[in-house]
């Protein structure tokens, strides 16, 4: 409860329209009342006297009320429900920049969809409870109540029988909601698992006609299929038994209207007319009733939903700006790293273990090893995606926890590994890396220094060629290279690669390499890489193993050396020139 | 009332403009709402559940027949003894009305009990109203998805080069989906809809035609607004969909990209642009919002105007004698059970036209047939495995060669490995061994019987398949290696593990055979999943092998244990090797030496130097110190 009036504050920012939009529910409630109250005493009327000059005056109230019932009720439905969009996206805002601000240690804890769904189902079930919610809630508040009110005052032992069908109506649905909750989420799972299955089989499909296992296959996907199909007769019988409880319920409360009002009407107490507003308001009171159920069914959902969203909100940022921040006038690009180990969270042994450089400015550092040696969790670290556990980093002598993140990250540029761009414009994915807007010119020169001026020149749109989904398809080098143009376009002091430069042919790399050094200032680069083409001319290499430093020098020094560089030398030359003939 | 009339106006413009705009995907495409050709192949395809079909109608008659009995009885007991004692009362007899109140006192009681008992019914059948049509939809759904899926499987591997995933797999669920709605809401319950409104119809005629002329004469008002309102709700719709898959996907993608937006300082931009995704998710949704506020409250308008309609009509008629009172409670009841299905008639209607879109799709996929077909050889003795390429040709497409005039011969046993530059067509030559392919020209033997006449089970049977990216199925390792193979027992899957070093990934694993494989391996390295592909193929105990060496770089003892398996495959078997390893191309008894689709050079190691051509230059090359 306290939860969701936290989220309830939310929409308190706009309590005018909400305001007006509360006030149209009993007017348009009342309004649907009034017009049975029209029918019933005019059905009244003519049963006593045999004059019909009213009939026309009715007919024209009848459509005034409900010209003004539907006034309101479409301004109560306007209001009300916009601010609860206003509200979403303002939620969703605060969700989406909180997300941004958390550091990379939170993302890695935690799973996206996790994340995805806080953003979205848990959004949507808040807004429904208490924006929809409260338009139908507070619409059956004053109907219920009022008809019942009315009802009573007319025959209240009529009155008083029908209430218990009504209960239970409500009961059912507040039973019943959790039930087909649970089931279509059952259903929506197992549509989940059609739906891997036959991913899975379709990009699988050469391994699964290799080996014939089509029907195999088949019976998995039968499998999958018969699940949901299950979880489908399981719902529809759920909702079933709803349906039969409400509308069962709606039935029986004609028979306290036939029977206990067909007697009143037999001793006189209850004119006709009444018995059709009976008759009338139970049919209006249906919707209402069930609405009332229903929110009390998604009740539980809602408050665990607006838990799950202030938990978000109120997470706290590891990573921040040190209190007492150092300032460096110019950076130089000096890097040290004394003795940083650093451990992931629940892993059993240190990923980065008691590794000690220095990296002079505007020279190269070569980082390589076997996959899982520590070599982006190392780069991780320089960046301050992730804080070290141990040791200390410094940049020109300052130690980079003491110093603000824009001043760190802004001195330095980075190239991931999976050569992330955005479904953007190649243009726009650049300009990601530069804090102004570029002009043309600069944008030539980028793709020029990347080594891809030429295949942006082939691209239907030139620089505004839209890529990833909906637009051209890079292949890797292409990414790998857009990346490289995008960490240049900030002219950084400090240039970081996380191996990524290995789907770019053995000749490019050369020729991106020499590019990435030059610059007006000079620019310290640190490249990790797999394949060791790519650090052949670095001026200091380090070789990691298991998170250590086993093997340092140059690419000269160490080929001399017996151990696992030398040998990966020789193995990848020999595979390159396989694989170049 | 000027700004909610504009407002709708805007709000059917951006409808229009998101219906047609070039980035709406095929599935939000719209087609027709009724299409006889289609309907009739559906209900054909779902024959076997015509029986279900055939208790679905049941159960709405039944219903209906319940729904009408129960306004008629109301009727009855309000116009029968009710009325009978307001009349026996009016005569101000006491003495007769105490005689004659009894009888009428006990026939409402009657009327009450067939009330209850028709309470009853309709509440079990209101249950499986429900609970069986949602049966025979899915059903039908579960069937056809099973076969649409068996069928996709079956077309050949061009078929699937020219699409992607992403829309197969939306064939199989959500047009399915869409159909499943299709056979419940649209084919079952609108068809009872018409045939409700036209029972409704005349059961109103006859009870009063004068009333049920003015019913008659207002229903097209009725029809008007939920049609108009139809195709701006869907279009709306479709638009907050379309709006809130991008702000959705950006969000993911932030999500996914976050190290590059924190590295690059970009958070404030970040937020710009989903602030700017998500104003136009709020403009979409206002639109949708202004619509069914619109909407409900212009319903229940037209709907209270008939009603006030009935009302004066049927006022004079009740002043002057001619209606009873409870007559025109039934009526008024009636009114109401047909103004329903009416109002509904817009909703049906959209779901009818996503499902003859969705059900085009599918058949056009059923409609497919397989290129590369099974042959009608029946099964033969084992076979040996001399496998020979005759002059073999093959374009993917019309005059682009991706294979010219290749020959060569793989003997019984015998390892052939194949080297060449990307794009040379190495992989083209597995493909049309395992027939993923037939050659455009030429032909492949198989022990001198021509592979399209075999039998496809059995000619991919004999092969054992290793692939450079090798695909793991989410399951069990046990899972993955025996596939449900007949051919792979216990003991075959036991020597399997212990040639192919498959066991070293075991022993990592806690639960061993048993331990779960994540989609598509994503828990085991490049190494680990090369080995299991290994073990996968040798388990079937093969005669013939198709490898595509993997290229990622693994550990040296890894890279180690691979050579030592890939030794223990190829021994006996025949076998054609995509090769990127210099082990492996020495060892090999006959090398091939693709360049541009065409063979250039065959022969063993010594040969091939000795011919002084490409392979030769190679091989100065990597024995010349440092190559590069």
């Amino acid at each position: 409860m306290k939860q969701l009036w936290i989220q309830f504050q939310r929409f308190l920012r706009y309590r005018w329209t909400l305001a007006a939009g509360v006030a149209c529910i009993p007017l348009a409630a009342l309004g649907d009342v009034w017009i049975t109250k029209i029918v019933g005493d005019a059905i009244a009327r003519l049963r006593e006297g045999s004059d019909t000059d009213f009939l026309a005056g009715m007919f024209w109230l009848m459509i005034a009320v409900a010209l003004v019932r539907g006034v309101f009720r479409y301004l109560q439905r306007w209001w009300i429900v916009s601010v609860s969009r206003y509200v979403e996206n303002g939620l969703k805002q605060d969700l989406f920049d909180k997300l941004v601000e958390l550091p990379l240690s939170f993302h890695v804890q935690h799973r996206s969809g996790d994340l995805v769904s806080r953003l979205t189902s848990d959004v949507e079930n808040v807004r429904m409870f208490l924006g929809p919610g409260l338009m139908y809630t507070g619409g059956a508040l004053v109907m219920v109540p009022a008809s019942l009110i009315y009802l009573l005052v007319l025959d209240a032992s009529v009155a008083a029988w029908m209430v218990l069908p009504l209960v239970i109506m409500g009961l059912g649905m507040k039973w019943m909601a959790p039930r087909l909750e649970k089931h279509s989420l059952a259903v929506q799972e197992s549509a989940a698992e059609i739906s891997h299955k036959a991913q899975e089989a379709f990009s699988g499909i050469r391994v699964i006609k290799g080996y014939a296992r089509e029907e195999q296959q088949t019976r998995r996907f039968a499998g999958a299929s018969a699940k949901s199909l299950h979880h489908q007769l399981e719902l529809g019988r759920a909702r079933g038994i709803t349906h039969a409880i409400t509308w069962g319920a709606k039935d029986l409360t004609f028979l306290p209207i036939l029977f206990v009002g067909g007697m009143a009407m037999m001793n006189k107490d209850l004119p006709a007319g009444d018995l059709f507003k009976f008759i009338d308001l139970i049919a209006k009171l249906f919707w209402p009733i069930i609405a009332l159920g229903w929110m009390a069914g998604i009740y539980p959902r809602a408050v665990v939903s607006a838990g799950r969203v202030a938990e978000l909100l109120q997470t706290k940022p590891e990573i921040a700006d040190p209190s007492a921040p150092l300032e460096l006038d110019e950076v130089q690009g000096r890097l040290e790293l004394e003795r940083v180990s650093f451990r992931y969270p629940g892993a059993e042994r240190d990923a980065v273990e008691d590794v000690s450089l220095v990296v002079p400015a505007n020279t190269v550092l070569g980082v390589v090893g076997p996959t899982g040696s520590g070599k982006s969790t190392l780069l991780n670290l320089l960046t301050r995606l992730f804080d070290a556990s141990a040791g200390e980093i410094r940049l020109d002598g300052a130690p980079v926890k003491r110093l603000n993140l824009a001043t760190l990250r802004g001195a330095l540029a980075y190239v991931p590994q999976d050569s992330f761009l955005f479904s953007d414009t190649w243009r726009a994915n650049v300009g990601f890396g530069a804090d102004e807007p570029l002009d043309d010119a600069t944008v030539a020169e980028l793709a020029d220094r990347a080594c891809m001026a030429g295949e942006v020149a082939t691209f239907p749109s030139g620089y505004d060629q839209k890529i990833g989904e909906r637009g051209v398809t890079l292949s890797g080098g292409q990414r790998q290279r857009t990346c490289i143009a995008r960490a240049l376009a900030g002219d950084p002091r400090v240039l970081v690669l996380d191996d990524s430069l290995s789907a770019v042919d053995t000749e490019t790399e050369a020729q991106l390499v020499r590019n990435l050094r030059s610059a007006s200032r000079g620019r310290t680069v640190i490249l990790a890489a797999h394949r060791l083409s790519t650090v052949r001319h670095a001026d200091q290499i380090v070789v990691l193993s298991k998170g250590r430093v086993v093997q340092r020098g140059r690419h000269d020094e160490l080929i001399e050396q017996p151990g696992w560089y030398a040998e990966t030398w020789a193995r990848q030359q020999a595979q390159a020139e396989l694989a170049g003939l | 009332m000027i700004q909610v009339v504009k407002q709708f106006k805007d709000a059917r413009k951006a409808a229009k403009k998101a219906a047609s705009d070039p980035e709406t995907p095929e599935e939000m495409v719209v087609g027709k709402a009724w299409d006889s050709t289609l309907a009739r192949r559906l209900w054909r395809e779902a024959r076997p559940h015509h029986g279900l079909f055939y208790g679905a109608f049941a159960v709405l008659a039944a219903l209906f027949v319940l729904e009408m009995a129960g306004p008629w009885i109301i009727r009855h007991a309000i116009d029968g003894p009710v009325a009978e004692v307001i009349a026996l009362r009016a005569q101000d007899d006491p003495a007769a009305l105490e005689q004659g109140l009894e009888r009428p006192t006990r026939e409402l009681l009657w009327w009450a009990l067939a009330y209850l008992g028709c309470a009853v019914g309709m509440t079990a059948f209101r249950y499986l109203e429900v609970a069986h049509l949602t049966r025979t939809g899915q059903s039908v759904v579960h069937d056809l998805r099973v076969k649409l899926f068996k069928h996709i499987e079956s077309l050949e591997l061009s078929w699937f080069d020219k699409r992607p995933t992403g829309s197969l797999v939306t064939r199989v669920t959500s047009d399915i989906e869409n159909l499943g709605e299709m056979f419940t809401s649209g084919l079952v319950t609108l068809g009872f809809d018409f045939l409700r409104i036209a029972v409704l119809l005349v059961v109103l005629f006859v009870l009063h035609w004068q009333l049920a002329l003015v019913v008659l004469a207002l229903m097209p008002l009725l029809i008007g607004v939920s049609l108009v309102f139809r195709g701006g709700a869907r279009n709306a719709h479709r638009a907050v969909r379309a709006k809130l898959s991008v702000l959705n996907g950006y969000l993911q993608e932030v999500l996914q990209g976050m190290r590059v937006v924190h590295v690059f300082r970009r958070e404030a931009r970040v937020s710009q642009r989903f602030r700017d995704l998500l104003a136009q998710y709020l403009q979409a949704n206002v639109r949708t919002i202004v619509l069914f506020a619109l909407f409900f409250p212009a319903l229940d308008f037209v709907v209270n105007g008939i009603q006030a309609a009935i009302v004066w009509v049927g006022g004079l008629d009740i002043s002057s004698g001619d209606l009873e009172v409870g007559a025109f409670f039934q009526f008024w009841l009636y009114v109401g059970m047909l103004l329903n299905p009416v109002r509904e008639l817009g909703e049906r209607y959209n779901v009818l036209q996503s499902a003859f879109a969705s059900s085009e799709r599918i058949f056009q996929v059923l409609d497919t047939q397989p290129t590369v077909a099974s042959g009608t050889r029946p099964r033969g003795a084992p076979v040996r495995g001399l496998i020979r390429f005759e002059n073999v040709s093959f374009d993917y497409l019309p005059g682009v060669p991706v294979l010219q005039d290749v020959s060569f011969e793989i003997p019984a046993g015998a390892t052939v490995a194949v080297v060449g530059a990307t794009g040379a067509g190495k992989s083209t030559l597995a493909n049309l061994l395992m027939r993923f392919y037939d050659p455009t020209r030429g032909r492949i033997t198989l022990d001198g019987v021509d592979l399209r006449e075999y039998g496809l089970e059995e000619l991919r049977s004999q092969f054992g398949l290793v692939l450079q990216e090798d695909f793991l199925f989410a399951g069990s390792v046990r899972e993955n290696l025996v596939m449900e193979r007949s051919e792979v027992s216990e003991a075959s899957l036991a020597r399997a593990l212990d040639a192919s070093r498959a066991r070293i990934v075991l022993e990592r694993l806690p639960e061993g055979l048993d331990a779960p494989v994540a989609e598509r391996g994503a828990t085991l390295s490049t190494g680990e999943r090369q080995l299991l592909a290994i073990a996968r193929a040798l388990a079937g105990s093969p005669r013939i092998v198709v490898l595509d060496e993997a290229t990622a770089s693994v550990d040296s003892q890894t890279e180690h244990q691979i050579e030592e398996a890939q030794d223990n495959l190829l021994s006996g078997r025949s076998a054609l090797v995509i090769a990127h390893r210099l082990s492996t191309v020495r060892k090999a008894h006959k090398i091939l030496v693709m360049h541009r689709g065409v063979l250039r050079e065959q022969g063993t190691h010594e040969e091939l130097l000795r011919l002084g051509g490409i392979y030769a230059r190679l091989h100065r090359l990597q024995f010349s110190g440092d190559a590069g």
